[in-house]
């Protein structure tokens, strides 16, 4: 039950960082040439998010780069420091990323997640001070402030160095919890307040912990460093003693913010000292360092202690302020609550907030804290928080949830179930039984019936169509990349990224894009000086664009620059024995198919982004799955256009049933233009025998459905026929088919694997009696 | 106690596959009598209304619906480049398992299952005459007489 319940804990876990990421890479990129201060606040409050939901899951790992991130943001936001190298700054966010990414994807296959985070972390780190050394002079001033202002307020209980010393006995010295004892005893005189672990030194697991962990006592002491340790090394049987203090730099090395903690209870709370046992209790697992004044909680003087002068905590901890805020906050029968950061480098922001702190902490008294906690932190208003991105100031507060997430495996379900719910609606309202019989209130209960299921099964559909934006932003960071890696220079623009395309398909168009989108930077852009000796804009230009048409969402990349180089494709094709006829009836569309096969690149060089031949055959084969295709218009020296198709959905369509041949097929609704009894006055031919008709002044060419189809037709005059204009984008024919039967929604199931792709055949379905009808694939009348 | 429970398992399959082995469902194609391994045979179902399939070879005779799912139909007369005859009510589709792909394969008339001990089955003779012949992966022997064992890989993919 454990397990179930973290695997789906997991599950949650990994869509909604997936989705954060995405989300946070995105802005990052979206705004490289500067941040706004609202910009920061938002990947502030995204990298909390992760940082915070990483914790919880315990992937410490991914929760220690982003806090070196999320810090690197707290100073931005803090100190608004005006010089900084925002390109630099997004390569090391970017880098985080990565590293958050690839932890993420060891989390979805059930790997350790051991990656080291160091790198990271240290090149944050890094970046940080640099930034820092350059506004040395406002943190000093403000550490100042900090300090007048806390020492204005509350009288800290502690000296002003803090150190923690672990110390390793001789081995053969014996009795370490004695030796330890000593230890303790010696030092007592010059601190003012300590922690020691092992706690306790009487019991018996004292020596063994320590023989193998060594003596760990944590104090403030208002001696210098050298003074300690001399006292230290007075001690007997000492081995070796490692004595650090904590300084500004040591934390910010470590990654460790300080605070100088203090809290007083209500006044009818009783107890106290068991209270803030509670609180030094919940820090603790978070604390890197942490003493407490009173220092001896379980006796009783200690309530009496605290409830007049408060608890104080010096505490070191890898956690922020708002975490630490939030943990505190949790404590009941608060009355105070004043966390002050140790050092400059937040003084403002926490003056302002500890003053809002405490006003919340009075109003919360008896509620739960965490329902008036300023960080909303749960789930369900983060996906909330997700939804409604664009304006994320309004989704910070807001009752109830607008979004929630959904496993894909139920909404599988329900479309299945829908897919039956049409075919047993057919079987029953169009049972042969009822032929032939008066029933006009039947009749008037299935229209409302037809109605409604029509309607349960658009809702479905919607429910599953996804905006392709997420899709369509993430070749930003591609296009980034390459343009860094390559010296070229490019944007990117993205048009009718809102187009919303089924949930299965948009996970096969993803490689697709990338890799067009890459190709055209490989291949297209030129570099800034090749472009500039064409008399181009330096900057190279690619569009990313989805568009609506017809039952079809097209996906178009157009790049300007060098377009393809016909001649080497065909030397290619040759080369690798692809020519299938004679090479002059090749055209151009045909000739650029080559670079879709696998194994096909005419790049002699094999840079990292491309080369090796895989890639674009990819492409077709992404598309071939969800039944779409992909053209390539290309102009030397003017850049080339690659146009991919794609089927809007896969599930259920409207579909006209007609007869042909005996049989019936099903052409999708979106597709017809018009149908009409056909004149045969208005049918000519031309020398080579093809048919053509006049329809109110536009002339479309005929295809008789079952001459396309090598089947016998049943009905041989034109006149007895119906003629269909028949669209597919820009193109439209007119079809011949014997009959028209009649609308209805069709689940579209796909022609068994054993035979292979069939031109003009994009699927089946079942009718209501059981029968199967072939769906129509109209692009299969265009394309020679 | 889990080791137990596998193990009862395990002999629970093995008996399952010992059932099995051996049988041999048998039917006619133009007088001939052919015979395909039980275990790849999912069911036996009479003829259904085909839907023709367009720009396929001439024995796929096309798609049936079988309860929900869509599998398409061998006419085994075609695949053997026989004559055609009309189906009549003894004309069955015996649906295989082959690989992960489901079809119907139509036989003129089912004759029973059959027990063929290894020693009852030897290989076809090496020179491959008849087009039909390749098709046939060994030759079993019984008392009334010899029936081919069919070959599902190639039927289905040469």
């Amino acid at each position: 039950m454990a397990d179930f319940d973290r695997e789906s804990m997991l599950e949650m876990f990994s869509f909604e960082m997936n989705q954060l990421v995405d989300q946070l890479e995105q802005t990052i990129i979206a705004s490289e040439s500067g941040f706004s201060s609202d910009f920061i606040n938002e990947v502030f409050r995204i990298m909390h998010t992760i940082k915070g939901s990483a914790a919880m899951m315990l992937f410490d790992t991914i929760a220690t780069a982003t806090h070196a991130a999320e810090d690197l943001f707290f100073y931005l936001r803090e100190e608004k420091p005006t010089d900084v190298n925002y390109s630099e700054l997004t390569d090391h966010v970017l880098a985080c990323m990565d590293f958050i990414k690839e932890e993420l994807g060891k989390i979805e296959q059930g790997v350790p997640v051991n990656g080291n985070p160091d790198k990271v972390v240290q090149d944050i780190t890094a970046f940080l001070a640099g930034l820092k050394g350059e506004t040395v002079g406002e943190v000093a001033v403000a550490t100042e402030e900090a300090k007048a202002a806390a020492a204005a307020e509350i009288t800290s209980p502690f000296g002003n160095h803090r150190y923690r010393v672990k110390i390793r006995f001789d081995e053969e010295a014996q009795m370490e919890n004695v030796r330890a004892f000593a230890v303790i005893n010696n030092l007592k005189a010059y601190t003012l307040g300590m922690v020691c672990e092992p706690e306790d030194l009487t019991s018996e697991d004292a020596i063994p912990f320590i023989r193998v962990n060594g003596f760990t006592v944590s104090f403030t002491s208002n001696y210098s460093y050298d003074t300690i340790f001399d006292i230290l090394n007075k001690g007997v049987y000492i081995q070796d003693i490692f004595l650090e203090e904590y300084t500004k730099e040591n934390e910010e090395m470590e990654g460790l913010n300080s605070f100088d903690v203090f809290l007083k209870f209500d006044e009818g709370a009783q107890m106290e000292n068991v209270r803030a046992y509670t609180v030094v209790n919940t820090l603790k697992p978070y604390a890197d360092y942490l003493l407490h004044h009173p220092a001896d909680l379980l006796d009783e003087g200690a309530a009496a202690v605290i409830q007049t002068k408060g608890l104080h905590i010096d505490l070191a901890t890898a956690q922020s302020y708002d975490d630490v805020y939030d943990l505190l906050m949790q404590t009941i029968y608060l009355k105070e609550l004043k966390i002050t950061p140790k050092y400059g480098q937040a003084a403002v922001a926490t003056v302002a907030e500890t003053v809002l702190a405490e006003d919340t902490a009075i109003v919360a008294n008896d509620v739960p804290a965490a329902a008036s906690a300023p960080v909303v932190d749960n789930v369900a208003a983060d996906a909330q928080a997700l939804a409604a991105s664009a304006n994320p100031a309004a989704a910070k507060r807001s009752s109830g949830q607008a979004v929630i997430s959904v496993n894909v495996s139920k909404l599988d379900q329900l479309l299945k179930l829908m897919g039956e719910l049409v075919i047993v609606e057919a079987m029953v309202t169009q049972n042969p039984e009822l032929e032939g019989l008066q029933l006009e209130n039947f009749h008037r209960e299935v229209r409302q019936l037809k109605k409604i299921i029509k309607d349960v099964q658009e809702t479905v559909m919607t429910m599953r169509l996804v905006s392709l934006s997420g899709t369509f932003f993430k070749m930003n960071r591609i296009v980034r990349d390459m343009c860094k890696a390559l010296n070229k220079d490019c944007v990117l623009d993205i048009v009718g990224e809102n187009t919303e395309v089924d949930k299965n398909i948009i996970e096969h168009i993803g490689d697709p894009i990338m890799h067009i989108v890459r190709n055209s930077l490989d291949h297209g852009i030129e570099t800034p000086e090749k472009r500039r000796a064409a008399g181009k804009p330096e900057r190279g230009r690619i569009v990313l664009e989805a568009r609506n048409a017809g039952s079809e969402v097209w996906i178009i990349i157009e790049d300007d620059g060098a377009g393809l180089n016909k001649d080497r494709i065909m030397d290619k094709a040759r080369a690798n024995g692809l020519l299938k006829k004679p090479e002059n009836e090749y055209t151009d569309r045909e000739i650029f198919q080559f670079i879709f096969m696998p194994g096909f690149s005419t790049n002699e060089v094999v840079t990292s982004y491309s080369g090796r031949g895989v890639g674009m055959d990819v492409v077709n084969k992404n598309l071939e799955f969800v039944g779409g295709s992909v053209v390539v218009d290309s102009a030397p020296g003017e850049g080339s256009v690659f146009t991919m198709k794609i089927p809007l959905t896969l599930a259920i369509i409207e579909g006209m049933i007609i007869k042909a041949a005996g049989a019936k097929y099903t052409i999708p609704i979106v597709s017809i233009r018009d149908s009409f009894r056909p004149n045969p006055e208005d049918i000519f031919m031309d020398p080579n025998g093809n048919e053509m008709i006049t329809v109110r002044g536009d002339h479309y060419n005929v295809v008789r459905l079952h001459e396309f189809f090598g089947l016998e037709g049943e009905v041989k005059e034109t006149k007895d026929g119906i003629m269909m204009i028949i669209e597919n984008g820009d193109d439209a024919v007119c079809l011949f088919v014997d009959d028209l039967i009649g609308e209805q929604q069709v689940v579209v199931k796909s022609i068994p694997k054993y035979i292979k792709k069939i031109r003009g055949v994009s699927g089946c379905t079942l009718l209501g009696n059981g029968e199967i009808s072939l769906i129509i694939d109209v692009a299969g009348f265009f394309d020679k | 106690m889990s080791v137990t429970m596998d193990n009862d398992f395990m002999a629970e399959d093995r008996s399952a596959a010992d059932i099995t082995r051996n049988l041999y469902l048998s039917f006619i194609i133009e007088e001939e009598q052919y015979a395909v391994e039980i275990s790849s045979i999912k069911e036996i179902i009479g003829v259904v209304p085909i839907t023709i399939v367009p720009q396929t070879e001439n024995y796929i005779k096309g798609i049936i619906n079988l309860r929900g799912d869509i599998i398409p139909v061998i006419d085994m007369r075609l695949r053997f480049m026989k004559q055609e005859i009309q189906y009549d009510d003894q004309t069955c589709i015996v649906v295989v398992l082959y690989q992960d792909y489901i079809l119907g394969l139509i036989v003129d008339r089912i004759i029973g299952v059959y027990t063929l001990d290894e020693q009852m089955i030897s290989s076809p003779p090496n020179a491959k005459l008849s087009y039909a012949n390749q098709f046939v992966k060994n030759i079993g022997r019984k008392d009334e007489g010899i029936m081919l064992l069919l070959d599902l890989e190639k039927i289905l993919f040469v």
